[in-house]
């Protein structure tokens, strides 16, 4: 965010409809507007464009990824009483009067602390803390907390995983099969996944942050057989530090990296129905529809194109396989910014070798993109007696920085 | 109000729409020409298969086969090939689905710039 709180209080009341309108509008596949619209618009129109630009700005920043936010080589001290806590999804802040200044400082995702014990009421506005963290770029009062601590107590620390859980069997239905969501009476959801980004499994770990930010440049050919023209684009995003990726603008994260968002998903097998569905805590509450009556995969080319594909499923022994095709070029399929075309296609193993672990492997076919099929694996952690949360990307922008 | 709601609208998806394919796909609009006051408008509409980025100018009863097209990948520079036309110009705005290609033109014996911004 390039704009100060007064800059951005002074949009407060046309927020909300504002929102609104620009959440309908993002789902249009809308044309370009005629030139004529537009000149129109520019000139006599100028103080309402003004607005645009300064709103869409915002908005387009609603949700920007954590490396293009916060500067990971330097570090920050800050101590101050709490003013302001903001329990809020996607991201919590809290904010600190430290001398004449207010720092906002975020330090997690609600979802992930209340994994870990925490709760709104664990910091209360008047508490003195001391934090450590990453500034964030630019001159702004804003840090990412990697650690709070209140009278030498510590209480957050960002990205800590939950406590490693007693093996259980895999909950299974009458008939034998694993069930992917909780048992009959119980709670849960699949939570924090193993890898940060989709990576093929060859060779030693490729080292990068949170949001597939490669640690090493030089480490690009060891990420997938990219084309040339798809290892150029990669470079180009990862030099720009993912500052355009299109989750940062709400839109959705489909294919194998609805399954790497720190908010989660739940699976809803409806077996009378012949469907599975998943539902994703973060992605604007986005659902999936895995068929499994026995239809057959139709052809990429005849698909209406989306986010999340045309999916049909089966099951392969104690493994859900799924394939899908019909994904539209508008999304990053995986953090980090690995491109895709409309011809890919994926297949999906499902396994749940006991109730805390889920095995995810994904075999990617997009010969447009890539030079041969190629597969990833990551696990995904089961968080017991917890639902996933109400989560809009819109919302975040508003809830952090204007409320 | 409804003109003021369609302005708005019209500037909030300039912001909102994405393609992150290869750079190249998609339907381009703009013109060429040897000065500011002569010019010509152009279409262009061009895919990639995997192997090589193919489409056609001007799609209708004057159409035109694109013959051929690369890219340099270190600079974004794209030439551009067709029956008597040679084009050079260099991908501008890479990460917008709005993104422009800007150069020089060449059609016969005639010389001048083009732009091109994708649809």
């Amino acid at each position: 965010m390039d704009h100060s709180l007064s800059e951005l209080e002074f949009l407060r009341p046309s927020w909300r409809a504002l929102q609104r309108v620009a959440a309908v509008f993002r789902r249009q596949s809308g044309a370009r507007p005629r030139r004529t619209e537009v000149r129109r618009c520019t000139l006599k129109r100028a103080p309402h464009w003004l607005g645009v630009f300064v709103l869409a700005g915002v908005l387009a920043q609603g949700q920007s990824s954590h490396s293009a936010t916060y500067d990971t080589e330097r570090h920050v001290r800050l101590q101050g009483p709490v003013t302001r806590v903001d329990w809020v999804n996607p991201h919590a802040f809290f904010f600190i009067q430290v001398g004449d200044a207010n720092w906002a400082v975020e330090f997690g995702e609600p979802l992930v602390l209340e994994r870990q014990g925490w709760n709104r009421n664990s910091l209360r506005v008047g508490d003195v803390v001391s934090i450590e963290g990453n500034p964030a770029r630019g001159q702004k009062k804003q840090a990412y907390a990697t650690s709070v601590t209140r009278s030498g107590q510590r209480l957050f620390t960002a990205r800590a995983e939950a406590p490693a859980r007693r093996a259980e069997p895999t909950p299974r239905w009458p008939d034998g099969k694993p069930r992917l969501g909780p048992a009959p009476g119980k709670k849960g959801y699949w939570g924090s996944a193993s890898a940060s980004a989709l990576v093929e499994n060859v060779g030693t770990p490729i080292p990068m942050n949170r949001d597939g930010l490669l640690e090493n440049l030089a480490d690009i050919d060891r990420v997938a057989p990219l084309q040339p023209w798809a290892k150029a684009i990669y470079e180009f995003r990862q030099r720009n530090l993912l500052k355009d990726d299109p989750y940062n603008r709400c839109v959705p994260p489909g294919g194998p990296r609805q399954f790497l968002m720190p908010n989660g998903f739940q699976f809803v097998e409806q077996r009378e129905l012949g469907r599975i569905l998943i539902l994703l805590g973060g992605g604007d509450r986005n659902w999936r529809v895995i068929y499994t009556d026995g239809r057959p995969q139709g052809q990429a080319s005849e698909a209406v194109l989306s986010y999340y594909g045309n999916s049909v499923g089966r099951w392969d022994g104690d493994t859900l396989v799924v394939d899908s095709v019909g994904y539209n070029e508008g999304f990053w399929f995986t953090n980090g910014g690995l491109p895709h075309t409309e011809a890919l296609h994926l297949v999906e193993r499902f396994s749940r070798p006991n109730l805390n672990t889920l095995h995810y492997e994904v075999t990617v076919d997009d010969p447009r993109a890539y030079t041969r099929t190629w597969t990833g694996t990551w696990n995904i952690a089961w968080v017991p007696d917890q639902e996933i949360q109400e989560y809009f990307c819109e919302e975040n922008a508003e809830s952090t920085f204007v409320r | 109000m409804t003109r003021r709601l369609g302005c708005l609208l019209l500037g909030l998806s300039a912001f909102l729409m994405a393609q992150e394919g290869h750079p190249l796909t998609g339907t381009w609009s703009g013109d060429w020409g040897p000065s500011a006051a002569q010019r010509t408008h152009l279409t262009f509409v061009m895919t990639w298969d995997g192997k090589k980025v193919s489409g056609i100018i001007n799609p209708g009863p004057n159409s035109m086969p694109i013959g051929d097209v690369s890219i340099d990948f270190s600079n974004w520079t794209v030439r551009i090939q067709a029956t008597g036309i040679a084009a050079e110009g260099r991908i501008e705005d890479l990460a917008s689905v709005h993104r422009s290609i800007k150069g020089t033109w060449k059609q016969g014996a005639v010389s001048g710039d083009f732009r091109l911004t994708r649809d």
